[in-house]
């Protein structure tokens, strides 16, 4: 059967924007060697009509052409259109971060290597083949590990981009092996010929389960699920701030989608009407999503505790949200899935302020420790108030957005009875306060000698903060239009 | 008067305050000051305002039709999906009998506050900021009649309260700003999940016709409006409301202070500067208590009855230790502190009765203790403002030199102590009166008794270590108290004075409504015992 | 004459990923680690072409395969790099001894 073309662009028509800009970034590029500005706005004019395009797209309800390797559905669109604001949010970031300015000859390729992530996350997030879905990861990956040792100057780029290579190869090596098995057991690699074939057939439980731990190997690396989650502080750490911002909601935006894809696609029999998930019963994902979660929300903000640096400080505690974020995948429902969407739109807008505020702290002081914090809320005094309610919102206090973003979690444990989960996911909440706070003790609590001068951010820096600040308070208090997109979005396809 | 949002006005004036300090400069010092006066005296007025329009005989409680300035409206509406029915959350502020006092406690308590705060040595613009959220989280708890509406302004002191012991406070205030902060949010996070369990437990009719689940306060109290399956529902014969009812109870009772939950409070309040330990002590424990009589009381009427006694346990437990541990003080701020929790368990005796001489000496005790101990906390602010120290030994014979300054302290001391006249008295009185008709927690209020002579023991022993005696020549040089000062005391004095010898101006004002509880705790839930 | 079947495929691969496994987990060097992650990589390849040929499913699994060729290139070249980057800053290979971030 030859697929229709203007079916393929309307399915696809996000990527190939995003393709057709990669390019234009890497002429632009070419052209104005000296000038960077050029490729910068070529970069955000792509992501802006992306956007538009996406949102364009939204209304049609999601059409599974057979045997094809994507799905335009909402729930893909949603997550495409978190991915495209952080990537609009970061290249606000590269415009005032100094490690990227530094290397200005290369920064073009900066551009068209985020390009690179862009595409592959697109891919990732409506895919439905495993075998796009293994090149989409190794797209997103192996622009990431250039990008993580970005700055040449200093050694611990290199080193993060060393280690983020080896840990991403494994486990991409691995989730090969485990998809090699897939294909094996059922015959096919897209995921609802899998579905079908799990229904229907009884395939060696063994090999499946090892298979699917592989996957899950894959998966995990890539969300920095516990045990999985080695290379996150270390990769945090080393790379330019705004990768690793990127990084840290990004990547995981898009690690998650493949997940709510696999689980639910592969394994789900049906929906009910109240929105439970059954599943047909091959494996026993509800234990082993609780059993993650739990281990990597604790070790993450237990691990967070001992930490110096902040940067270190903050790769922990996104190890934790994604701990949270797990337990909405983990209860199985519609409502979690509702509530692992809000959730991301919080945090995407948190997570990316509470790195903006270190940027620029970084930007004056030179370094990360976090005694360089010291004084901070009165030598810099937005940032500061600013960074507090970032703060207060990734430990999930009123009235900022991240208690909506845990409140609609805990309502759908609840909703499916999981006490003792969410009064763990509730003590995890209050040991990560300590940790935040702690930032606020150096920036407020701290005496500095005498009063200090007031150091002076641009005004450019403040209006990106207050792009931030601004949505976290509102959606803190009137979150409607939020919960509505998201419920708008929960329709993907199931067979 | 009629028609005017006056809740809402009083809740959230200090936020307009607020953004109006923002914008002034930091130099214009005497302008920010006058705000923030400017402001709680606005307070002031709309809460004798809201008193003058009070109707003394609508109980409210657990009838939503005799609230009062109730205004109420559709804040978050998400619409039908069949997988998660309608959400709502409504913007619903009442007050009845049992909040009135409250309001009029907070807005009295945060005048005398800001009055005190005059001397604040640095950053004045972010001092007066935070307290101006902080009242409006404190006015906010009072008023707010839904459950999730109530938690925002339940958290939203709590980061207010930690900058201000810490950055403001004493030589250990990093240490006791971070325990107050995370012993509260761990108490808080018990009250989240109990709150979210009720949400999933009852259902609201709407005008419609259509059932919603709901984090309306009063709705949650009607058992009728359970449906069988709630995880806390009382239908539910698997349910967990006694493990409910104990999580919500100790989340109330860090607050309280209520033994052995209470560590937190010496430390913050010794370390936290005079006009916030005035907060805290006058309005901030209150919210402990309140909490209890307006959520947890109501919604588990039958889980109260049957663990009433180890209530009246902890709250004899309270009175008795707390005034042990502040017989033993050196420090005269830790003995106030100390004495505070004793007090507050007073509290807790006369709610634990059940009875309405018990809770209206609960309640008014509630607004007593804030008016006094708020007074406590001033005197040793004046004494360590002017002699850097706070050590009981190292005064004497303070009367000689500080004269006025003793007549008012000598009124407060009396007054704590519950001598026939004062306010202090009538609360403590009317506590034993109810807690002892009950025949179940009778032993448990007479061996309490005892902590009105022990009371008695370290006032009188640190008045007389302090202010009589042979005068300590080191203080030759204190000044009495000036006119400001005067005027922090006066207001308290009039009132404690005012309410020991016509305390039905504040009874009043709450028997209606808490006779209605008394009756509702002690009849309702009763047919759902026993099965189904 | 030997009749070459599935199972001999499979522990032809088996093998190999035992291997890759081994080399990725006792090896210091960067570049033997990779050596070992290019044999899992050719292990599911084994296993991609044998199930593609005995299991009639079509060539999905030899396409399969020619993918992962590709791209196991792209990702060659680019840890290549990498890793000669960090030997300009480190001197030497070893993952291990490359410890500078933490403390």
């Amino acid at each position: 059967m030859i697929p229709n073309l203007s079916e393929i662009f309307s399915l696809t028509a996000p990527e190939i924007v995003i393709a057709v800009t990669l390019i234009l970034v890497v002429l632009v590029d070419l052209i104005w060697d000296k000038n960077k500005v050029p490729a910068m706005f070529t970069a955000a004019l792509g992501l802006i009509v992306a956007g538009v395009v996406i949102l364009n797209g939204m209304p049609e309800t999601g059409m599974i052409p057979n045997n094809y390797m994507v799905v335009s559905d909402k729930l893909g669109l949603y997550f495409k259109f978190i991915i495209v604001l952080t990537t609009l949010f970061i290249l606000l970031f590269t415009y005032d971060s100094k490690e990227i300015i530094e290397s200005h000859l290369r920064q073009g390729e900066y551009y068209a290597l985020v390009y690179g992530m862009v595409l592959g996350m697109f891919f990732l997030t409506s895919a439905v083949d495993l075998i796009l879905i293994y090149i989409a990861l190794e797209l997103l990956s192996l622009s990431s590990y250039v990008l993580a040792g970005f700055s040449d100057k200093e050694t611990r780029n290199s080193e993060a981009a060393v280690k983020y290579l080896i840990y991403g190869a494994i486990s991409s090596a691995f989730m090969l092996f485990g998809i090699s098995l897939i294909y094996g057991l059922t015959g096919t690699t897209n995921l609802y010929g899998v579905n079908e074939v799990l229904s229907t057939t009884v395939v060696n439980i063994y090999t499946l389960g090892f298979a699917v731990i592989l996957i899950i190997a894959g998966i995990g690396y890539k969300i920095s699920a516990v045990p999985f989650h080695f290379w996150t502080p270390d990769v945090y750490e080393g790379s330019p701030i705004t990768i690793t911002a990127y990084l840290s909601v990004a990547s995981k935006a898009a690690g998650f989608a493949l997940l709510i894809r696999f689980v639910s696609i592969t394994f789900i029999d049906h929906v009910k009407a109240d929105g439970e998930w059954i599943l047909n019963g091959a494996f026993d994902w509800q234990t082993i999503l609780i059993v993650l979660a739990l281990l990597t929300m604790t070790v993450g903000n237990l691990s967070a505790l001992w930490q110096k640096n902040i940067k270190r400080l903050l790769a922990y505690s996104s190890v934790a949200h994604a701990g949270y974020i797990l337990l909405g995948v983990a209860v199985l429902t519609n409502l979690g899935l509702v509530s692992v969407m809000i959730y991301f739109a919080v945090y995407m807008m948190m997570n990316l302020g509470a790195f903006y505020v270190v940027m620029l702290v970084a930007n004056k002081t030179g370094s990360e420790h976090i005694s360089q914090f010291d004084g901070i809320g009165y030598t810099m005094p937005y940032a500061g108030v600013a960074l507090t309610i970032f703060l207060v919102s990734l430990t999930g206090l009123p009235p900022t957005a991240g208690f909506i973003g845990k409140l609609y979690l805990f309502l759908a444990l609840l909703d499916s009875n999981m006490l003792m989960v969410a009064f763990i996911a509730l003590l995890n909440t209050v040991i990560s306060l300590y940790y935040y706070v702690r930032i606020l003790k150096h920036m407020y609590l701290k005496n500095v000698a005498e009063m200090p001068e007031k150091i002076e951010t641009r005004g450019y820096s403040t209006v990106v903060l207050s792009l931030l600040v601004v949505p976290v308070l509102f959606f803190g208090i009137y979150w409607t239009p939020l919960i509505d997109f998201a419920k708008y979005c929960v329709e993907f396809v199931i067979k | 008067m009629e028609g005017m949002p006056i809740l809402s006005l009083i809740t959230f004036l200090p936020v307009l305050g607020m953004v109006i300090i923002l914008l002034l400069p930091s130099r214009n010092e005497a302008g920010i000051k006058y705000t923030a006066l400017g402001i709680t005296l606005l307070q002031v007025i709309l809460a004798v305002m809201m008193l003058s329009g009070f109707n003394y005989n609508l109980p409210g409680v657990t009838d939503e039709s005799t609230f009062q300035f109730v205004e109420k409206f559709r804040w978050i509406e998400i619409q039908e999906v069949s997988w998660l029915g309608t959400v709502k959350v409504d913007y619903f502020l009442g007050v009845d009998g049992i909040s009135m006092p409250m309001v009029l406690l907070t807005a009295i308590v945060s005048l005398i506050a800001v009055i005190s705060s005059w001397k604040i040595p640095k950053a004045i613009k972010g001092f007066f900021a935070l307290f101006l959220l902080l009242d409006t989280g404190m006015m906010g708890v009072f008023v707010a009649l839904d459950l999730f509406l109530f938690y925002i302004f339940w958290e939203l002191m709590l980061l207010p309260m930690y900058f201000l012991i810490g950055i403001w406070g004493g030589p250990r205030k990093e240490y006791a700003a971070i325990k107050f902060f995370i012993y509260t949010l761990l108490g808080s996070v018990f009250i989240l999940l109990v709150m979210i369990g009720l949400y999933f437990s009852a259902t609201e009719t709407l005008a419609d016709g259509s059932k919603v689940f709901t984090f309306n306060i009063i709705e949650l109290a009607n058992q009728a409006n359970y449906n069988s399956d709630g995880i806390l529902s009382p239908f539910n014969p698997q349910n967990w409301r006694y493990i409910a009812y104990i999580a919500l109870f100790v989340g109330f009772a860090i607050k309280i202070p209520m033994f052995p939950f209470h560590t937190w409070l010496p430390d913050a309040h010794v370390e936290a500067p005079t006009p916030i330990s005035v907060i805290l002590a006058g309005v901030l424990l209150k919210m402990g208590t309140y909490g209890i009589l307006r959520i947890a009381f109501p919604v588990f009427p039958e889980v109260t009855r049957e663990l009433m006694w180890y209530i009246a346990l902890f709250g004899m437990i309270n009175i008795i230790y707390g005034a042990f541990v502040a017989l033993s003080q050196k420090d005269f701020k830790k003995l106030i502190a100390y004495s505070s929790v004793s007090h507050m368990g007073y509290v807790l005796l006369g709610m634990a009765s059940l009875t309405s001489t018990g809770i209206n000496g609960a309640i008014l005790q509630m607004f007593n203790h804030g008016t006094i101990t708020a007074m406590l906390f001033l005197i040793v602010g004046v004494i360590y403002d002017r002699a850097h120290t706070r050590g009981i030994d190292d005064f004497g014979g303070l009367a000689t030199k500080l004269p006025v300054y003793t007549g008012f302290v000598t009124v407060a001391f009396f007054a704590a102590i519950g001598l026939p006249g004062l306010s202090g008295f009538v609360s403590e009185a009317l506590v034993f009166v109810g807690a002892f008709s009950v025949e179940s927690i009778r032993v448990v209020t007479v061996i309490s008794t005892l902590g009105i002579l022990l009371g008695a023991a370290y006032m009188l022993w640190t008045l007389q270590r302090i202010f009589f005696g042979k005068f300590n020549e080191k203080w030759e040089g204190l000044t009495d108290i000036d006119s400001r000062e005067m005027a922090m005391f006066i207001p308290l004095t009039i009132i404690i004075i005012f309410l020991g010898v016509y305390p039905s101006a504040m009874i009043d004002i709450m028997n209606t409504s808490v006779s209605a509880l008394a009756e509702f705790m002690n009849s309702a839930g009763n047919n759902l015992l026993g099965g189904m | 004459m030997l009749h070459v079947g599935l199972h001999h495929f499979l522990v032809v691969s088996s093998i190999l990923f035992s291997l890759g496994l081994y080399a990725i987990v006792t090896r210091k060097n960067a570049i033997l680690v990779l050596m070992g992650v290019e044999l899992v990589l050719n292990a599911a390849n084994i296993n991609f072409v044998a199930f593609a040929r005995y299991g009639d499913f079509g060539a999905s699994g030899q396409l399969n395969a020619l993918f992962v060729i590709v791209l196991a290139a792209a990702e060659a070249a680019i840890a290549l790099a990498i890793v000669i980057n960090l030997y300009k800053h480190f001197s030497h290979v070893n993952i291990d001894e490359a410890d500078n971030l933490k403390e």
